[in-house]
């Protein structure tokens, strides 16, 4: 493993002397990454998670609301990201935060029961997105339902942590550090200054 | 057994005691180093390269060592490179962060590269605006010696002709991002400055160093170089001649003195077998930075020192200055939302720079005197901040983050505090660190020039952004706390009266002529430029002046 790096560090070097070998928009930063530590045991992942704070039940509510804050559509979302699993580790290691989460997920059931009669996880997907609806937008707020906005700001929080520090989160994004580049990047829109005229590809 | 004397006894390892230990080094003058920490092994303590998804907590930190954290670079992929053993205190009222590196090289493993000269509107601001004492010193003087520096380390900008800026000798600039043009373009509506900073990082191959790669993870280490750092730049060279020894995890503790109150040596703390040690040189450059320096030679007392060594002006430990710093203005280009990701983090936030525009004509014309400097960034990082702001959830959420990820941008002031009697550094006078030794107690407000300097920028940055076409989401707020910055400075004075300043003009001390200072605490204040290259600059020149006594005969060489 110390070879590899010093064999990184050496290629480094040598495109650093020999500038514009490689040429932008850059080659891919985690080739070089010290992967062999991080992405094969990052990625086994068992077929059943044992959570180390939350209770099963507890869980599975930390799952669907982590994929309903960050869906899997069009693009990978928390499901694939393994963001319960950051969350359930997060959550154990971080004492601070326990008592929130748990008085927080229980608000949530309790809240569920009395809308609909049941646990928010066995709600149709859209009694679930109309009890989220008005924690997770200033606009639609209610009167009554304060410490659930606190507590989903706080999950949606952890879940974009876990969601966008992983692999497929800066994939989502097309994050520009994954990549290293031969000269620092420049403008391209050299005629338009104020970029008034630019396009917007991605809608 | 007859005791080893080295020449000169350098304590540090960062700018100020790099310059020293090479320039002596190179010199012939035998030098011994003492570095209160370790060497750091780029192959395990640089972790620049690597994932977030890489890292335990993500790069996020073990949350339950966040409240041991002194700072914003003291994280989950450096931590171990900081120091998180010797404490200090504060006195009621005071606020201060104070990160400190102790492995070897210090802050140079991680800084944040820009890189401008002091001035003469710097030196001789006394004189324009009446407040406190010039510089002894001019820019015509001191400018040489930034020249050798700027070709040493290697400073990426143009020249500029700015009346705050002197222009030095500079590698090709950074391109500017999209998000640069579109704030260049307002400020000019505004009309304030904007440039690319001076950023001490290799655009092109440069004195056997490799260009940097733009991977963007500078202040986190470089394992190849591409940036100044001692270790890279500065250590080898001096190994080179044979003449260094450099001690690690040797603790400085206080300055020894002979019966004619010269110094004759240090004694350190060896942190691996706890014992104390001591080391003797016919001449001691103190370069431990601004805060510990103090602290050293405070604690340095003597029968012909009372009060600590090359403090019977009383200053030592005085004067105090720190860079205000905090984010004047927030917002987003709508022009760049959902435009495709680019590069904008390459520099962190050295690409460019508004160097200070105010009181230029005329030192009085703003509601304070002097002036600040302003960072901006933005763009894609590491990490959709901006995620955390927008209302939501779902498929429409995921897709706004994505929209607005290249869009956000922050502007970051640099504003220098003004000297006061009423912030300094002294010894706590009852806590002491783990080896027995006094902690530093630190005495520190922003004063009201630099809270309105802090007022100032706000209002014209929220222009700026406006007059770019951006929307402007936030303007203000606190500035971040003293000590943030990590550019304090002044806690040894120069100046040509040995009853007002600590050392005189070249950093010799008035009281011990065998005793210099190559580190920021030198500095009459801060002005609203970076320190390191200062640091090293005049660290230059004092290690020359000490080479000089030395042929002079003035201390004996062995």
């Amino acid at each position: 493993m110390a070879g590899q790096g010093i064999q990184r560090r050496e290629i480094l070097r040598i495109l650093g002397t020999a500038a514009a070998i490689a040429q932008f928009p850059g080659f891919s930063k985690w080739t070089f990454a010290c992967g062999h530590v991080g992405n094969a045991v990052l990625q086994i992942k068992p077929a059943v998670y044992n959570p180390q704070f939350f209770t099963v039940a507890e869980y599975a509510l930390v799952e669907r609301l982590s994929e309903m804050i960050i869906p899997s559509d069009a693009t990978p979302g928390a499901r694939e990201a393994g963001v319960a699993e950051f969350i359930d580790f997060i959550v154990f290691s971080d004492p601070d935060s326990q008592y929130a989460f748990r008085t927080g997920l229980t608000w949530m059931n309790a809240h569920s029961e009395r809308l609909f009669g049941q646990r928010f996880v066995d709600l149709t997907p859209e009694q679930q997105t109309s009890l989220l609806e008005p924690l997770a937008y200033k606009d639609k707020s209610r009167p009554g339902e304060a410490d659930g906005r606190i507590f989903f700001r706080q999950i949606r929080e952890f879940a974009l942590n876990g969601f966008y520090t992983s692999e497929i989160g800066f994939k989502e994004l097309d994050c520009p550090s994954l990549k290293m580049y031969a000269e620092s990047p420049e403008c391209p829109h050299k005629d338009d200054p104020e970029h008034l005229h630019v396009s917007h590809p991605i809608s | 057994m007859a005791q080893q004397i080295y020449d000169v006894i350098v304590i540090g390892t960062g700018a100020g005691g790099g310059m020293a230990i090479k320039t002596l080094c190179e010199a012939d003058l035998k030098v011994c180093a003492l570095n209160a920490g370790r060497r750091l092994d780029p192959e395990k303590d640089f972790r620049f390269h690597r994932m977030p998804w890489e890292m335990k907590f993500r790069g996020l930190d073990d949350p339950k060592h966040r409240g041991e954290s002194y700072g914003y670079m003291d994280g989950e992929y450096t931590k171990a490179a900081w120091e998180h053993e010797i404490p200090f205190t504060t006195a009621p009222g005071t606020k201060w962060m104070w990160p400190r590196c102790f492995s070897v090289g210090g802050k140079t493993n991680f800084w944040g590269r820009s890189s401008a000269r002091f001035g003469d509107i710097d030196f001789h601001a006394a004189s324009l605006d009446g407040y406190d004492v010039d510089w002894p010193i001019t820019h015509d003087e001191i400018s040489p010696y930034y020249t050798r520096v700027e070709k040493m380390i290697g400073v990426a900008s143009t020249v500029q002709n700015r009346p705050s800026n002197p222009d030095g000798s500079y590698l090709p600039p950074f391109h500017f991002r999209c998000l640069d043009r579109i704030l260049e373009a307002g400020s000019n509506k505004v009309g304030v400055p904007y440039l690319p900073d001076r950023c001490a990082q290799l655009t092109q191959p440069h004195e056997g160093h490799p260009a940097c790669h733009f991977c963007g993870e500078c202040t986190t280490g470089c394992d190849v170089g591409a940036f100044f750092s001692t270790p890279y730049f500065l250590l080898p060279k001096a190994e080179a001649t044979k003449n260094l020894e450099l001690r690690t995890n040797a603790l400085a503790k206080n300055i020894l003195t002979d019966e004619n109150g010269h110094a004759r040596g240090v004694a350190y703390i060896d942190r691996k077998s706890k014992q104390e040690v001591e080391v003797y040189g016919r001449a001691v450059v103190v370069a431990a930075s601004c805060v510990e320096s103090a602290r050293i030679l405070l604690n340095s007392k003597s029968r012909q020192h009372p009060n600590g060594v090359a403090n019977s002006s009383g200053q030592l430990g005085r004067n105090l200055c720190d860079h205000l710093y905090g984010e004047s203005a927030r917002g987003y280009l709508p022009q760049l939302v959902g435009r495709p990701p680019f590069p904008d983090h390459v520099g962190d936030s050295t690409i460019a720079w508004m160097p200070r525009w105010q009181n230029l004509k005329d030192p009085h014309e703003e509601k304070f005197i002097r002036g600040y400097s302003v960072y901006p960034d933005g763009g894609c990082g590491d990490f959709p901040w901006i995620a955390n702001e927008l209302d939501g959830f779902g498929s429409s959420y995921k897709r706004e983050i994505k929209r607005r990820y290249p869009s956000p941008v922050s502007f970051g002031i640099q504003a220098p505090s003004l000297r006061s009697d009423t912030n300094y550094v002294d010894l706590d006078p009852e806590v002491k660190d783990p080896y027995g030794i006094p902690v530093a107690r630190l005495h520190f407000q922003w004063d009201e020039n630099v809270l309105k300097m802090w007022e100032h920028s706000k209002q014209v940055c929220a222009d700026v952004l406006r007059a770019s076409g951006g929307v402007l989401e936030s303007s203000g707020g606190e500035p971040e706390i003293p000590g943030f910055s990590l550019h304090e400075t002044g806690t040894c004075r120069m100046g040509n009266d040995p009853k007002h300043f600590v050392t005189n003009r070249f950093g010799q001390t008035h009281d011990v002529p065998n005793l210099y200072v190559c580190d920021a605490s030198v500095f009459l204040n801060c002005t609203d430029k970076t320190t390191t290259i200062s640091i090293l600059t005049f660290s230059l020149r004092t290690s020359e002046y000490l080479i000089e006594n030395f042929r002079r005969g003035e201390h004996k060489a062995a």
